[in-house]
């Protein structure tokens, strides 16, 4: 009777504490609730207006994907580098905060197909006499620590043997070190620097051409295993360029010509 | 929820790398301490010469050093200078900031350990024909070291984790900025940190453990 009794309180604690069986795509249904890393000090893809609430293409963006599944979006801001603890720490359940798909990041999180694509752009401080990205060479050089053209760039500086890199924690400070002649040049994507330089917030620098990094294609990201989420994100994301939506963001934030999502030759 | 999985090897593999970036650490805090030291000894003498203008500077220093954050001194130095036409380079600039707060701290640390010896001592000294200075020197200074030798300690450990903010100021030769640097490219980000924290630990524990050491030594009554 004992035995049994214990058997049948052990069978009781085990069902009732498994976790169930729910995988993070059902937990985001089922709290109502979708939460975006998002990187506010990036315009136009994210930054804040006057009354300091978020705005830009990838907080329309987490709105969107909070719309299709029938959640409310909770915006959560993460600066580039504590976009992967917010998501590890279980702060965030998709990170839609511009973050380029290298194979070396794979490793780490899952990154959805590409949803939205930059070029990169050099922006000058005008007393530099930098004209073109290889007037960069042997001149001190800046750019936001942890983005895509800030590990080019380094890469780029040590090929040349001459020159600086410094790595800036936030896009702002990259143009205020620019502006201020701290440094000579930066590498950004051209939405930025354009949307930086016609702010008028920082004077003296101009976009003096393009930067012969590959094209950055950016992903969305959530947890590795979580195959159901980044099995919806990507459908998701075929839906917003099938739909017009992509285009539709993409005129409202940027503006020109849009930049295709797929590359040439193969697959993904 | 936490999921996440350690990959340590992958993490380890960068070590030599952080290795390199804990000397800089190293260096830039040694050299802080050096030049603070420097500046609060005169900073203590300014204070101590009863002239107004002389003191009211080191007073006016030590206020903003302590009552200011250390990330705020150190993007001062780069930043603020910086809109003035004054360009210091990341190391200059953190060295510049963290300087800055070990004079202020130190030149206090000094003010308390002389209030700690009594007034009657350099008195005691003068009457036995001893010159103002020669008492300060040979009475005042030597026990003065003693009682501030440990808060500076505290201090040499304070600059070592200091240096961790040079990377708001473009740093990225030290142990964090290359932790970061390592973090950005793979975003193995908690085994990078979880090593930098074990290696500034270790550092700031030898360098305590080595100024108790030579404090019995030097200070044995």
């Amino acid at each position: 009777m004992k035995t049994q009794v214990l058997a049948i309180g052990l069978l009781a604690t085990t069902v009732l504490t498994t976790p169930a069986k729910a995988d993070k795509l059902d937990d985001i249904i089922g709290s109502g609730t979708l939460r975006c890393a998002v990187v506010l000090d990036f315009p136009p893809m994210g930054s804040r207006d006057e009354n300091n609430n978020p705005i830009g293409f990838d907080v329309d963006y987490c709105n969107d994907l909070a719309k299709a599944l029938g959640v409310t979006a909770e915006i959560v801001e993460t600066p580039f580098p504590e976009r992967i603890p917010a998501l590890m720490s279980g702060r965030v359940d998709v990170g839609v905060a511009s973050t380029s798909d290298t194979l070396e990041r794979a490793k780490t999180v899952g990154m959805t197909i590409p949803y939205f694509a930059f070029e990169m752009a050099v922006t000058a401080n005008d007393k530099s006499g930098v004209k073109s990205f290889e007037d960069m060479k042997g001149k001190t050089v800046g750019a936001t620590a942890g983005t895509f053209e800030a590990i080019a760039l380094e890469k780029q500086v040590k090929e040349w043997g001459v020159g600086e890199f410094r790595p800036y924690q936030t896009q702002a400070d990259v143009f205020l070190a620019l502006s201020q002649g701290q440094i000579d040049a930066t590498v950004s994507t051209s939405t930025v620097a354009q949307s930086n330089v016609k702010s008028g917030k920082f004077s003296g620098i101009s976009v003096v051409g393009k930067a012969p990094f590959d094209i950055d294609y950016v992903a969305l990201f959530t947890n590795r295993e979580e195959y159901g989420l980044i099995n919806y994100l990507n459908l998701f994301i075929n839906q917003q360029v099938r739909t017009g939506r992509y285009a539709e963001l993409y005129e409202k934030w940027v503006g020109g010509e849009l930049p295709s999502l797929s590359v040439n030759g193969v697959y993904r | 929820m936490f999921s996440y999985t350690f990959q340590w090897k992958q993490a380890l593999k960068a070590l030599p790398q952080m290795l390199d970036g804990a000397l800089v650490t190293l260096q830039i805090a040694l050299l802080s301490m050096a030049i603070g030291l420097v500046i609060a000894i005169i900073l203590t003498l300014f204070r101590m010469s009863g002239n107004r203008i002389l003191s009211g500077f080191a007073t006016a220093w030590v206020e903003i050093a302590r009552n200011t954050p250390a990330l705020f001194q150190i993007y001062m130095a780069h930043f603020g200078l910086g809109s003035f036409g004054i360009h210091l380079s990341p190391f200059t600039s953190l060295l510049v900031g963290i300087v800055f707060n070990n004079a202020g701290y130190l030149a206090e640390n000094f003010r308390g350990a002389l209030k700690a010896i009594p007034d009657t001592q350099t008195r005691a000294g003068r009457s036995l024909g001893m010159s103002s200075l020669q008492a300060f020197r040979l009475i005042v200074m030597p026990q003065m070291l003693r009682i501030a030798f440990l808060p500076v300690t505290n201090q040499m450990v304070w600059a070592i984790l200091m240096t961790s903010l040079g990377v708001t100021v473009g740093m990225n030769t030290d142990l964090t900025g290359v932790t970061q640097d390592l973090n950005a490219r793979s975003f193995r980000t908690f085994e990078f940190f979880a090593i930098a924290a074990v290696i500034y630990y270790v550092i700031a524990k030898a360098v305590t453990l080595a100024a108790r050491a030579f404090a019995s030594r030097m200070f044995r009554y």
